[in-house]
């Protein structure tokens, strides 16, 4: 052990006593930062994550619902019904909900109807049915299952608007634009949901740990096997396949800032650090769903299995929010499953950053520490649709964190 | 509201004339007529317990993220003929390798669910055919027997 770890294990003995009796547990040691270091950037003491493999008490699959197009968002004509998509939103469908239903509301509205049906109870249906009754409509969700059973729960739910949102040389040319106010809609309506009690949305510090310097490539770790080259031509076997267009709304969120050695806690050479907003399922769900009932929305639990029993529906005005439920009821070639799999250690409340280490992300959550296996970045996951979990891939994971906390100084009782 | 309750009326009264047609001509017209074997039920176990129990559960209960193919898998698919239900396991599952299974097992399978669903057994293997399948409807209830009698009013306005 260095000197620095012993002098950062000092400052932690010294912040837990002057906590007396509290019960706050102990908590990583901030780093002594020099005077330079201004005082509003110094890293605050860090509470350790307790990553052992048996504290996972949950584990999630879904499937992204990619759209190598982009979201549908086009208006077609069932029978005497106008249905307005909107789906496909790949692994951005948190972030961009808000936009793209004020859209999608907005083509409905266009009718001036007095009612309107929403397929799907996920987080675009559920945002697009507020939305719509924000328009003035009386609304109607429609869906086989509601938050929090949908596959939109079992995301990461963080802002990640452009994560896997189209290949970008499917996508239409004006896509960027399009994605563009979707995002910044969705930015500024989730403001109003900041600040509420248990967090719904909230921003959290995100540091992302490396062994080699950012910028040098990473070495290939050899506990992970390669992936299985693509089967079919016009997949992506590039990260740069997938459309990105972050750089549009570079504005709205903080710049990475690398953090000098007497400002890094971590026990890891290379470490940056930026502020992300995410999203904590149960409260956020569970206040849209009674947003959506305290406007007098109504649910009703059904499956619709063509496109032509939605001519059946007593409202004309239809916003169709399948979810990747896409690829089979409508039959939409461009819908490609994504599969992505979180695990999640129990709740650590005292636990308030994000952390990337050796492609392994994790999040702390109020409903849980959330833990994702990155390795393979975009390509990962792409065209399995398999929704099993694989409790290994999770558990290997934890395991980066556990060894990482491994080297932190221990802190005595 | 009117004019959907008097729609629904009119498709129901339309779907009983229907059956009547079918089961006069000798057709299989429903779920109740037994369109399954119980061997063909049991080989379709022996593929369920394979490909779908994964995820559905052995006792096709579903879990939390996955649909259960008991209970409210009714009124999620019935209403509709056979072949609806068919095209959609045939197309869709199982999940991770969709489309992977022959009509011949997926016949199997479905023949195992409405087995699971309490639906009789008949003397018949039920077909993967889409016309077969199409001429087939699944009625969550089961129809009314031709040959009962009708309930009197009077009777019905003494329970009242």
């Amino acid at each position: 052990m260095d000197r620095r770890y012993l002098l950062k294990n000092s400052l932690a003995l010294g912040g837990l006593v002057g906590l007396g009796g509290c019960a706050t547990p102990p908590r990583a040691p901030a780093a002594k930062a020099a005077p330079n270091v201004p005082i509003e950037d110094r890293v605050p003491p860090l509470a350790p994550i307790r990553a052992h493999t048996d504290r996972l008490f949950d584990i999630k699959v879904c499937i992204r619902p990619f759209r190598t197009k982009g979201p549908n968002l086009d208006v077609e004509q069932i029978g005497d019904a106008m249905v307005l998509h909107n789906y496909g939103h790949g692994g951005s469908g948190w972030s961009l909900s808000w936009g793209s239903a004020n859209m999608a509301v907005q083509k409905a509205m266009s009718a001036s109807p007095k009612q309107i049906a929403v397929i799907g109870c996920g987080i675009i249906g559920l945002t697009s049915a507020i939305t719509a009754q924000r328009a003035g409509a009386q609304v109607t969700i429609y869906a086989r299952e509601l938050l929090p059973r949908t596959r939109s729960v079992r995301a990461n739910g963080s802002w990640t608007p452009d994560s896997r949102i189209s290949l970008a040389a499917e996508a239409p040319a004006n896509f960027g634009a399009t994605w563009e106010e979707m995002a910044r809609m969705s930015w500024k309506t989730l403001r109003s949901y900041l600040g509420l009690p248990g967090n719904p949305v909230t921003f959290t510090d995100h540091y992302r740990l490396s062994d080699t310097p950012f910028g040098q490539p990473v070495p290939p770790d050899p506990s992970i096997p390669p992936l299985p080259p693509p089967t079919w031509a016009g997949a992506p076997t590039q990260e740069s396949d997938f459309g990105t267009y972050a750089d549009r709304i570079g504005d709205l969120t903080p710049k990475s800032q690398v953090l000098t050695d007497d400002n890094n806690p971590f026990p890891v050479k290379h470490v940056s650090r930026t502020t992300q907003m995410f999203f904590n399922f149960t409260e956020y769900g569970q206040l849209l769903m009674s947003n959506f009932y305290a406007a007098g929305g109504k649910i009703v639990m059904r499956d619709f299995h063509t496109p032509g029993e939605l001519a059946d529906l007593p409202e004309k005005v239809i916003i169709n929010c399948p979810g990747y439920a896409a690829h089979d009821w409508w039959k939409d070639k461009a819908m490609v499953p994504v599969r992505g799999q979180t695990g999640w250690l129990i709740p650590q409340p005292e636990v308030n950053y994000a952390m990337t280490y050796r492609n392994v992300q994790i999040l702390s959550k109020s409903d849980g520490i959330m833990v994702i296996a990155l390795e393979h970045g975009d390509l990962k996951g792409y065209n399995d649709s398999d929704e099993s979990v694989r409790r290994a891939e999770s558990e290997r994971a934890v395991r980066v964190i556990e060894e990482l906390y491994s080297r932190f100084p221990s802190v005595p009782a | 509201m009117i004019k959907t309750l008097k729609g629904s009326v009119m498709r129901h009264k339309l779907i009983l004339v229907l059956m009547a047609c079918a089961a006069a001509s000798g057709a299989r017209a429903g779920t109740w007529n037994g369109v399954y074997t119980d061997a063909q039920a049991e080989r379709g176990s022996v593929q369920f317990q394979q490909h779908c129990a994964r995820c559905h559960g052995a006792n096709l209960a579903g879990t939390f993220e996955t649909p259960p193919l008991v209970g409210r898998f009714m009124p999620y698919w019935s209403g509709a003929t056979l072949d609806t239900l068919f095209d959609y396991i045939a197309t869709a599952m199982p999940l991770g390798s969709p489309g992977s299974l022959s009509r011949a097992a997926n016949a199997d399978i479905l023949a195992f669910i409405l087995k699971a669903n309490n639906f009789p057994a008949g003397a018949k293997e039920l077909s993967g055919d889409s016309e077969e399948l199409k001429a087939i409807r699944f009625d969550a209830v089961r129809p009314p027997p031709e040959t009962a009698p009708k309930p009197s009013r009077k009777k019905n306005a003494k329970r009242k």
